[in-house]
């Protein structure tokens, strides 16, 4: 996190650094023994996706003897090829995490700007923008990526990122909009104008960091969403073959389902762990935070 | 305004939404790479120029995108979806042949998730902190977190391909004869436990947290307290009061979370090779058999906005306090 104190804001008598703030957070879900697990457990996976080649005993590309079950020397054992399932495993964090984040990205470019357009402005612009968000929101979303993702034939795991994105973003936009529509008749923001501040700067500088706590409550807690959602496509055949995220993996152990118990089991339980992880973390974040929002 | 009023509002608002989702159905197909005669050749299809040529103005297919469109919109409203590029069936033929499945699929996941949620929650809400709720709680946490397809894999790995207890797949088994109709019923049954259960696992932990949450909530109002103050008996304030009123947003819920749950029900089919629409969606988006996947997308639009209302209508005929706008 960065720590940064803003100067240019000369109207306002006390603001929080971004630092205290952070402290106050922290000390909150310190709190909750489940939040601290489920942080620790994201801080361990980030880690171990940050330090993949480092970590692992093998190179992902490493063939050794084939399906192989754990033991000392392969502790997840090997797949059909002889490739190290734990090295796998390792080498997927990095992948299903940067879909995880990836798609949260874009999630988030969207629906705040979408959000904050609708909030803002009301009015026939939010009526339509809203009707398109609840319609999105409705449609089976695995249904919609599997229609897209078949049909662009572009079998690139960027391209699967972007395209969860675009059709992930409606609860963020709804909540974001619900907030700015609060916030707008707040008595800070009628000071604001009263002081002659542009609605630019008003959105930007007064009404959009106080979204800020439901953003990423919302955001944590989708990014196992993602992870689910691009593992599903890549086992029913729309992945991207090419990069070996958890999903890859799954598939491989779905051909050794009969006879190999350990290739299936280990690339899922990693999948488990890091939800389990995000969505711990998630739930205490919301108390800290003190958002009222519920996840989908 | 009157409920009645309000249910034709919301049903005439059907018309634009789903004429904005053909658009969008439409339009992702229509942005595929590659040319659909590949697809009408087959998978080995090797066809001249001419054919190609022949097959594009017997399909429509050399006329304007937005010709195209609009054809396809007015068949549609004749409820002719096409025939299929592969099969050469008409659409509508091949995906009633699996909607029931789907349905049965859905309605008995449903039916028990709610059940076994609703007696969880308000088990866990009404003693919150303690043992069962606790233990409710994580189980839910431990099932949410899990991806629904990998504990399908992991249970048909067990139950069926080590234990025995379960067969892997399809709605009955292959080729086997039965002596009476009890015998036939009993063997899809037995079909039928894996695929549920784990649908019923993912979903109840869904709606366990929301129906605890809800329970809390209600819990926690004055008017509890007030029932209480008049001496009325626990069991009454709980089940009469407070369960009663903690049920309503549960509706919009699952109003809301039918397509989620239609997209988790089609992996299971996958896996399961149970005959139903999710199953055929994942085959047919593999052919590229654009017109029955339009078809099939638009079917599945429908089906969720039509539960969507159901949701929105049973809300408002429940719960006397809402205001029709």
């Amino acid at each position: 996190m960065v720590e940064r104190t803003d100067s240019n804001e000369k109207t306002e008598v006390y603001k929080p650094s971004m630092a205290s703030r952070v402290r106050v957070v922290w000390r909150e879900l310190r709190k909750s023994r489940l939040a601290f697990a489920g942080f620790s457990i994201v801080v361990f996976m980030v880690i171990v996706a940050l330090f993949a080649p480092i970590i692992t005993p093998y190179e992902p590309t490493w063939q050794g003897p084939s399906r192989r079950p754990p033991s000392m020397q392969y502790p997840f054992g090997t797949d059909g090829r002889g490739r190290d399932m734990l090295t796998l495993v390792v080498h997927g964090a990095t992948i299903s995490l940067y879909v995880g984040l990836a798609s949260v990205f874009v999630e988030i470019l969207i629906g705040v700007a979408i959000g904050m357009f609708a909030g803002y402005f009301g009015g026939l612009i939010d009526d339509i923008l809203m009707r398109v968000t609840d319609i999105i929101m409705t449609l089976p979303t695995l249904v919609l990526l599997i229609v897209a993702v078949a049909m662009l034939e572009v079998r690139s795991i960027h391209v699967i990122v972007l395209v969860m994105g675009v059709f992930g973003w409606p609860f963020m936009a709804r909540v974001v909009r619900s907030e700015f529509l609060q916030l707008r008749e707040s008595t800070y923001v009628e000071a604001a104008t009263s002081m002659g501040a542009s609605s630019w700067r008003i959105t930007i500088h007064h009404i959009l960091p106080n979204t800020f706590s439901s953003i990423i409550v919302i955001a944590t807690m989708d990014i196992p969403w993602y992870i689910f959602y691009e593992a599903t496509l890549t086992f029913l055949g729309f992945g991207d073959p090419s990069s070996a995220s958890w999903g890859v993996l799954l598939e491989i152990g779905y051909y050794h389902l009969g006879t190999h118990w350990w290739i299936i089991t280990f690339p899922g339980l990693a999948l488990f762990f890091t939800s389990l992880g995000f969505n711990l973390f998630g739930d205490g974040l919301r108390d800290a935070l003190d958002v009222t929002q519920r996840g989908r | 305004m009157t409920l009645r009023t309000y249910v034709i509002r919301r049903a005439l608002l059907l018309i634009p939404t789903l004429l904005f989702i053909s658009i969008l159905i439409f339009t992702l197909i229509h942005l595929a790479p590659g040319d659909p005669t590949d697809v009408i050749g087959g998978p080995r299809g090797k066809l001249s120029p001419a054919q190609k040529e022949e097959l594009r103005r017997e399909f429509g297919l050399d006329q304007p995108v937005i010709v195209q469109y609009l054809r396809w919109l007015s068949r549609l409203l004749q409820l002719d979806f096409g025939y299929s590029y592969i099969s050469r069936r008409p659409v509508i033929d091949m995906i009633s042949d699996r909607l029931l499945n789907t349905v049965e699929l859905m309605v008995v996941a449903e039916i028990l998730s709610v059940t076994l949620a609703v007696i969880l929650g308000v088990i866990a809400a009404v003693k919150v902190h303690s043992v069962p709720d606790v233990l409710a709680s994580l189980a839910a946490l431990v099932g949410y977190s899990t991806p629904n397809f990998w504990v399908a894999l992991m249970a048909v790995m067990i139950f069926s391909m080590q234990l025995r207890w379960f067969p892997v797949q399809g709605l009955q088994s292959y080729g086997a004869v039965f002596f009476s109709p009890f015998d036939a019923i009993v063997d899809h049954l037995k079909h039928l436990v894996l695929p549920v259960s784990i649908l019923v696992v993912s979903w109840t932990a869904y709606l366990f947290r929301m129906v605890r949450a809800s329970m809390l909530e209600v819990m926690g109002q004055d008017y509890i307290t007030t029932a209480r103050a008049k001496g009325l008996r626990e069991r009454v304030v709980i089940y009469k009061h407070a369960l009663r009123n903690a049920l309503l947003p549960i509706i919009t819920y699952e109003g809301f979370s039918i397509g989620f749950m239609l997209g988790g029900a089609a992996v299971i089919e996958y896996i399961f090779s149970w005959p139903g629409l999710g199953d055929f969606m994942v085959t047919i988006a593999n052919w590229k058999d654009f017109p029955t996947l339009m078809g099939l997308s638009m079917i599945i639009a429908v089906m969720v906005l039509i539960a969507n209302l159901c949701a929105d209508v049973a809300y408002a005929m429940a719960d006397p306090r809402i205001r029709y706008d």
